[in-house]
């Protein structure tokens, strides 16, 4: 029975619609995942030298048991927010004559099929074959293995009932993340040390290998815990998130612009009341820390704006970027209610502009912590901020014009691929390009102010134009209307 | 003369969906479209909405061009399906929403909606729930209940009856009878008994071609029968 249910799940994914609709998506999907694959294999391969060059002073066992424990919290943060649950693929098989007891089986092999539990893998198993099998021989290997194995099946299953019992909330993943930097600072001062209670449990582990069943019970408990849970709730209207009460709300501060208004109002209900889009929205706000990657004293010394515009384009305008990429699509599911009711074409283009204003103002504002960094960099950051309102919103809704792929925004989140054609791909060139571009030239004669100010003037003289582009978008949006009616309505 | 329809042609690939050469629609009729599956329904109702565009031909709406102009809009209120609902909003904020189109207050959107209290059977205002959390009987409530709000001249709906009660099926025949004279209706609907009950004309369709077109009277609905169980 386990197998015909899992054959049904890979034709599933093998004959959703929107799999194999673009071979191009397809490649670079599998692109990206090789590309982590690598990166994992590559930090597990590479463990010993990693953990050498960040804890210089200290033996790397140690430090490999040192993160162990740190590397499974990260992963459960993680997966509260992130891991899908199992729940709907088994609605049409409830009322047939399946035992119970086969179908919570089913979910719980099903939920191990996740990248969360391939990662562990890659990364602490090179280490225990080519560290800890030679300094403490097989037996211990092997318990280090059921360990770290025994901790991604208790993570997997933690989260899960977590995810069930309906007690997570996005907000909990900042404060999961809060907690994690806190305890990390407290290691870094040396005030309260996880490392060395992780390495203390595997030292004790090491000394006693049969402490390592600790692991595998917990993991099972979970499990049977988890299990129990379905077998007494399995109700699909249960299991699925619970439903709060839900209230009008209305936006005042957007009134004052009218009908315009109105529909940026619409729009920013659409983006709140959805779990996909409400995940784009908190992605935004962690590539605010993108920064830190880019901004290198040297490169703010050298005044190397160049290579610094490109963090500065992505971190302002993240809201115009991601929510941008797919544009129209997000209202796929009542697009035709758009067109058939009293909608000037043109006020709902100006609402679009109007939010991404809105967006990449806010982002900008909030941006603005990197004064601390250096003051030049809002200077920098004000250049983008112009470019991204004035040129980069013309370039995205153009783009969205040409899009014709429907998006179910009902559909869960993260992972989602649906709607993405190889246009989002693309979009990032022209974006990102033009003002590098137009910084260059001043680059190279070494004039860097005089490049930032060249950016600003560009993205001013757009944002003055925007009466003529909001007219330029329009004309092709009413052009296109019928292909994208006819797109979303697939 | 409210619409006018002329060479309409929808063509798929080599199939031919909707061929309509001539119908004009007259002020306060109200017209029933019947036809089985696949006999080109909605793709009519959704160029007569500038949804699809028309392979050959026109559609007038008080003698401009759906597709060159968007006149029509201020007076065609229209609910095809659930598309047509913003589903994410609560009926309160889409009623609000919409009413604002068509520059209603939100105090006029909440008198017009009390009378509706009835229509509702109390299960829509009021209950916490964004419209997508709806039955789909419930949802299609809102979407005529806001189709109707607009006061418009034209009114279009598709298959309004299916998924609908029994009390409500009724309810919506007496609101579309005691509309009749002032608004131009058009609906589709599979059930013979209410469209003959509603429509004071029918339009039978089917592959695409108009095969009748008249006025009802005591005998359409047999005629209607006979024709289909051939």
């Amino acid at each position: 029975m386990l197998s015909t249910f899992l054959s049904h799940q890979r034709k599933s994914f093998w004959r959703s619609r929107n799999r194999g609709s673009s071979i191009a998506t397809q490649i670079v999907l599998g692109f990206f995942m090789l590309y982590f694959l690598v990166l994992a294999l590559g930090a597990g391969f590479g463990m010993a030298h990693l953990l050498k060059y960040f804890f210089p002073n200290q033996d790397v066992i140690k430090s490999f048991n040192g993160i162990i424990l740190y590397y499974f919290a990260f992963d459960f943060i993680m997966r509260v927010q992130f891991q899908d649950l199992p729940t709907l693929s088994i609605v049409p098989y409830l009322h047939l004559r399946i035992k119970k007891s086969k179908i919570i089986g089913f979910l719980n092999v099903k939920a191990l099929f996740s990248a969360f539990n391939l990662w562990p893998f890659f990364i602490f198993l090179p280490f225990c074959f080519m560290k800890i099998a030679p300094t403490h021989g097989a037996l211990l290997t092997i318990t280090y293995i059921v360990s770290i194995f025994s901790l991604a099946v208790f993570n997997n299953y933690l989260a899960l009932y977590i995810k069930r019992k309906s007690i997570t909330n996005t907000w909990y993943t900042f404060v999961g993340f809060a907690l994690f930097a806190g305890f990390a600072a407290l290691d870094y001062y040396k005030i309260i040390s996880i490392m060395a209670f992780s390495d203390a449990v595997f030292q004790a582990i090491a000394a006693h290998p049969y402490y390592g069943f600790i692991f595998p019970i917990a993991a099972f408990g979970i499990f049977k815990l988890n299990a129990d849970f379905l077998r007494k709730n399995l109700y699909v209207e249960e299991l699925s998130s619970k439903q709060e009460k839900k209230v009008s709300t209305d936006y005042a501060f957007l009134n004052r612009f009218g009908r315009v208004g109105e529909l940026a109002a619409l729009e920013l209900k659409l983006i709140l009341r959805h779990k996909r889009s409400r995940s784009s929205l908190i992605l935004g706000f962690f590539f605010l820390f993108y920064g830190f990657i880019f901004y290198k004293e040297k490169a703010i010394d050298r005044n190397a704006f160049g290579q610094m515009m490109f963090a500065a384009i992505f971190m302002t305008g993240i809201s115009i970027i991601i929510y941008g990429q797919f544009m129209f699509a997000w209202q796929s599911a009542h697009f035709d209610g758009i067109l058939a009711n009293k909608i000037n074409f043109k006020d709902y283009i100006k609402a679009k502009f109007l939010l991404f204003t809105i967006g990449a103002t806010v982002i900008t504002l909030l941006a603005s912590f990197y004064g601390f960094l250096s003051p030049k960099l809002l200077l920098l950051h004000i250049a983008a901020y112009l470019y991204n309102i004035g040129f980069g919103t013309v370039i995205v809704l153009y783009l969205a014009t040409l899009n014709y792929k429907r998006l179910d925004i009902n559909k869960a989140a993260s992972f989602n691929y649906q709607g993405t054609g190889a246009t989002q791909w693309l979009l990032m060139f022209p974006y990102a390009l033009t003002p590098i571009l137009l910084y260059l030239p001043f680059g190279i004669m070494n004039l860097p102010y005089w490049g930032l100010m060249v950016v600003s003037l560009f993205g001013l003289i757009m944002l003055l134009m925007r009466g003529f582009w909001v007219n330029f978008i329009t004309a092709k949006f009413e052009k296109q209307r019928y292909k994208i009616a006819e797109g979303f309505r697939e | 003369m409210i619409l006018e329809v002329k060479n309409l042609k929808k063509v798929y690939g080599d199939k031919t969906v909707v061929n309509i050469e001539h119908v004009q629609i007259e002020q306060g009729e109200t017209v029933g479209l019947v036809g089985n599956n696949g006999a080109g329904k909605t793709t009519f109702f959704r160029m007569l909405l500038d949804l699809i565009r028309p392979s050959e031909g026109e559609i007038l709406s008080k003698g401009e061009n759906v597709m060159q102009s968007d006149n029509w809009k201020n007076y065609t209120a229209s609910f095809l399906d659930e598309g047509f609902l913003i589903d994410y909003l609560t009926p309160e904020e889409y009623f609000i929403f919409i009413g604002g189109l068509h520059d209603l207050s939100v105090a006029d959107v909440s008198a017009y909606l009390t009378q509706y209290g009835e229509f509702f059977n109390g299960e829509i205002l009021n209950s916490g729930k964004y419209i997508r959390d709806f039955s789909k009987g419930n949802q299609v409530k809102v979407g005529i209940a806001a189709a109707l709000m607009q006061k418009p001249e034209i009114l279009i709906l598709d298959e309004p009856f299916a998924n609908l009660d029994p009390t409500t099926q009724i309810r919506l025949k007496n609101l579309l009878k005691a509309q009749s004279g002032s608004m131009t209706t058009f609906i589709s609907s599979h059930d013979l008994n209410h469209v003959t009950d509603v429509c004071n004309r029918i339009i039978l369709v089917e592959k695409g071609i108009v095969i009748k077109d008249f006025k009802t009277d005591e005998n359409t609905l047999k005629e209607l029968e006979s024709y289909f169980s051939a």
